[in-house]
């Protein structure tokens, strides 16, 4: 009796859930447009009415930039307060998506990377932004060099960029004096990239010198072909155009003039101590490593662009964009955009570049920060702004539906072909017919 | 009268039939709550999903019937490899563990000296944490610098293994990170029940001159069977679901050499957004798990010598 019971209740059980699942998914897609016509009904008469916008990012307690931005933002709007959610960083874009599936109810969303941001405009889980951006005066989108257009998919946009990147070389200026080797330029050809780092390349054991530093990551050999746009990611008859790029940098790795892929894997080292300790004259990294260097180096260094084969010289920028979106459940997203507005605009532009990070928003004040940095600090080079104010920006990584899956498989073959397991032919074909096969 | 007192003794012990269900229930139900809410919906979830295609977004779940199941064992290349890593790591961690395990408890079980400060030592792996473990073993077998490969080669190994930064090897490190880690567990398993076995049957075997193996062979091995198949159970289970140690160490790398069955749901599901076939491939777990599981309580009852 007790039996029959029981599996009455799990039966029931059963169905209820089956039947919840179809009833919640079924509904949301009718109930997120009518909440945001709902707020904005709210949010439209009285200005000066009191909200609190939810803001959902990582590293937010570790960073002092954003505290400062955001009680800025609430002086300057004194009816509207924020609340912080923060998840940690290494999960963020897996926590954020999640998150959002559960309907969440963030007002602004930060995003870390376009894979994450395309996955989240795919589930429905992000606001278009056209309405705001066409009807507000006091947003121009001439000042993102192009990437309001980029951080769009089907045509609609839906993130503003709060930082861009441009990757780049940096060397230790030091490093190259001492060998009286001349620094590297813009337009160097990978050739003449990997004869640097031979010269520059000295010592054995405890003491090696290393010529350059290749960080772990996938990017670390493509961002040289994606710069060009010789290599996209969404089209696999451009994915060859990797094996040179990948031929040089093993090559480097068998010399001995890079530090061994495996032996960085699994000694989880991160790239800025290697800067930091003098171990390397140069590096392949992104411009937030501005920021790092002004805060930790004590050697005097220098950038300049990527090396290629291609011929081009510092007249193209690549690298990933930080956007900041609107939740498809925010309660609030007139004040969310207000909040968007400031971060990615002038004022909080000054605040992150006074940092040594570069914000999405360019300027000429903008600019201008970043070239009086050796004012402040004697180690950091003379005109940087030459290398963040280029209006050829190429987004690392496109926007597409595909692009965590393409993401995934690209990673997987990197290590496969830095390992030695695969050469860069065949890593470059198993890629190719993995992207070919997703459906 | 007499029929009165009948129905009052009866409603009585109605009362008290009725009062004892209900305490039962009232101790059973805070967990199976928790179990129904957590475990149980999300499993019978699963189950629907892993029929559907959903990618946790607006547009709803869509029914796709096998299809998922379908392009799994057609098409997917990443689940074969993965099933494959799978059956490797549970076929070379299961018995090794176990035998180690095994042999752990018999020699801290002799009365040495420090035996106390030596079965800490081997349970102190088990209570790290798993990510200082694994940064820990990472940094000893580090293919460059690590003091692993130093001791090989000044032994006069010329080319060491590249450990987890090879393909053929990765694997393998990351067993042994399992086995260290877990042994330590097991042994006080079997410690406990080696403290079953009675010790007058070893009296009755060496009045019959058994040597050591002998006596191993036939007492303590037949005494430990339940204690060897509840071992085997978890460890199977564990192994077949472990993902945590790779996603930590190799991310499943080198190319795919370390991608387990656990590790490719979990892509498919929070990075590719594919809630439905990682359910499909969750289910096919399942199933194994499920019928890995019944086969050993079958073989538990033919063999245990209880």
């Amino acid at each position: 009796m007790r039996k029959k019971i029981l599996s009455a209740v799990l039966a029931s059980a059963l169905a209820v859930s089956v039947l919840a699942g179809c009833a919640s998914t079924g509904a949301a897609p009718a109930a997120a447009p009518a909440d945001g016509a709902s707020t904005e009904e709210a949010a439209a008469p009285a200005a000066d009415e009191q909200v609190t916008i939810r803001v959902a990012l990582w590293d937010y307690s570790n960073t002092e930039y954003y505290k400062a931005m955001f009680d800025a933002f609430s002086q300057a709007h004194p009816n509207i307060a924020y609340e912080v959610v923060e998840f940690p960083a290494d999960e963020y874009p897996t926590t954020i998506k999640t998150q959002l599936a559960g309907n969440q109810n963030f007002d602004v969303v930060f995003l870390k990377d376009l894979p994450t941001m395309s996955a989240l405009i795919a589930g429905g889980h992000l606001m278009e932004l056209d309405q705001f951006m066409d009807g507000d005066p006091d947003f121009d989108k001439a000042n993102y060099s192009g990437l309001i257009e980029q951080l769009g998919q089907g045509g609609k946009s839906y993130g503003v960029p709060f930082r861009k990147d441009n990757n780049m070389i940096f060397y230790n200026k030091d490093m190259f004096d001492a060998a009286g080797v001349p620094y590297p330029e813009d337009g160097m050809t990978m050739q003449d990239y990997y004869d640097l780092a031979e010269k520059m390349t000295s010592g054995s054991g405890n003491d090696k010198v290393y010529g350059a530093h290749m960080h772990t990551w996938a990017s670390n050999v493509s961002i040289y072909a994606r710069r060009t746009e010789e290599f996209n990611q969404l089209d696999t008859s451009t994915y060859e155009s990797l094996i040179p790029y990948y031929e040089t940098m093993l090559a480097m790795q068998d010399a001995g003039y890079i530090q061994d892929y495996g032996a960085l894997k699994s000694g989880n080292i991160h790239y800025s101590g290697v800067m930091y300790n003098h171990q390397a004259a140069m590096l392949q990294m992104g411009t937030w490593f501005i920021n790092m260097l002004v805060e930790n180096a004590d050697f005097h260094w220098g950038v300049c662009a990527l090396p290629n084969n291609a011929g081009v010289g510092n007249e193209k920028a690549v690298g990933g964009i930080t956007p900041v979106t609107i939740g498809a459940y925010a309660e609030h997203p007139e004040a969310a955009w207000e909040f968007i507005k400031y971060v990615c605009g002038e004022e909080g532009a000054k605040v992150l570049a006074a940092t040594g990070i570069l914000p999405g928003y360019g300027s000429d004040a903008i600019n201008e920060i970043f070239d009086k940095i050796p004012e402040t600090n004697e180690f950091a080079p003379e005109g940087l702004s030459k290398y963040i104010n280029i209006d050829n920006y190429v987004v690392e990584f496109p926007m597409s539906e595909k692009a965590g899956d393409i993401d995934t498989i690209l990673g997987e073959e990197h290590s496969a072909i830095m390992t030695g397991t695969e050469t860069p032919e065949e890593g470059v074909k198993n890629m190719i017919d993995r992207v070919n096969a997703l459906q | 009268m007499a029929d009165q007192k009948k129905n009052i003794q009866n409603s009585n012990k109605g009362a008290l039939k009725r009062k004892k269900t209900l305490v039962a229930w009232s101790f059973i139900l805070p967990n199976l709550i928790g179990f129904f809410v957590f475990t149980f919906v999300p499993i019978v979830f699963s189950l629907f999903l892993s029929l559907c295609e959903w990618s946790a977004g607006n547009q709803g779940v869509k029914f796709v019937g096998l299809e998922n199941f379908r392009y799994m064992f057609t098409q997917d290349r990443s689940f074969r490899i993965a099933l494959k890593n799978t059956l490797y790591y549970t076929v070379v961690t299961v018995p090794l563990t176990l035998f180690i395990a095994l042999g752990l408890a018999m020699l801290m079980n002799k009365p040495i000296k420090g035996k106390t400060f030596f079965r800490s030592v081997l349970f102190f792996p088990y209570v790290a944490s798993l990510v200082a473990v694994a940064v820990v073993w990472m940094a000893l077998f580090n293919p460059e610098r690590g003091p692993v490969n130093g001791m090989l080669m000044s032994l006069g190994v010329e080319n060491p293994p590249r450990w987890a930064a090879s393909q053929v090897w990765a694997m393998p490190t990351i067993i042994g990170l399992t086995v260290w880690k877990g042994m330590g567990y097991y042994m006080v398993v079997y410690l406990a029940g080696l403290q079953s076995v009675p010790s007058e049957l070893y009296e009755a075997a060496e009045i019959d001159g058994a040597n050591g193996w002998a006596k191993f062979r036939n007492v303590t091995w037949p005494c430990l069977t339940p204690t060897t198949f509840f071992v085997l159970m978890m460890l199977v289970v564990a192994t077949f679901k472990s993902y945590d140690i790779m996603y930590i160490t190799t991310q499943g790398g080198p190319g795919e050499a370390t991608k387990v069955l656990a590790y490719h749901i979990f892509n498919s599901a929070f990075v590719s957004m594919k809630f439905g076939y990682a359910s499909a491939v969750a289910m096919v777990l399942f199933v194994i798990i499920i019928l890995l599981t019944l086969f050993q309580f079958r073989m538990e009852k033919k063999f245990t010598n209880y």
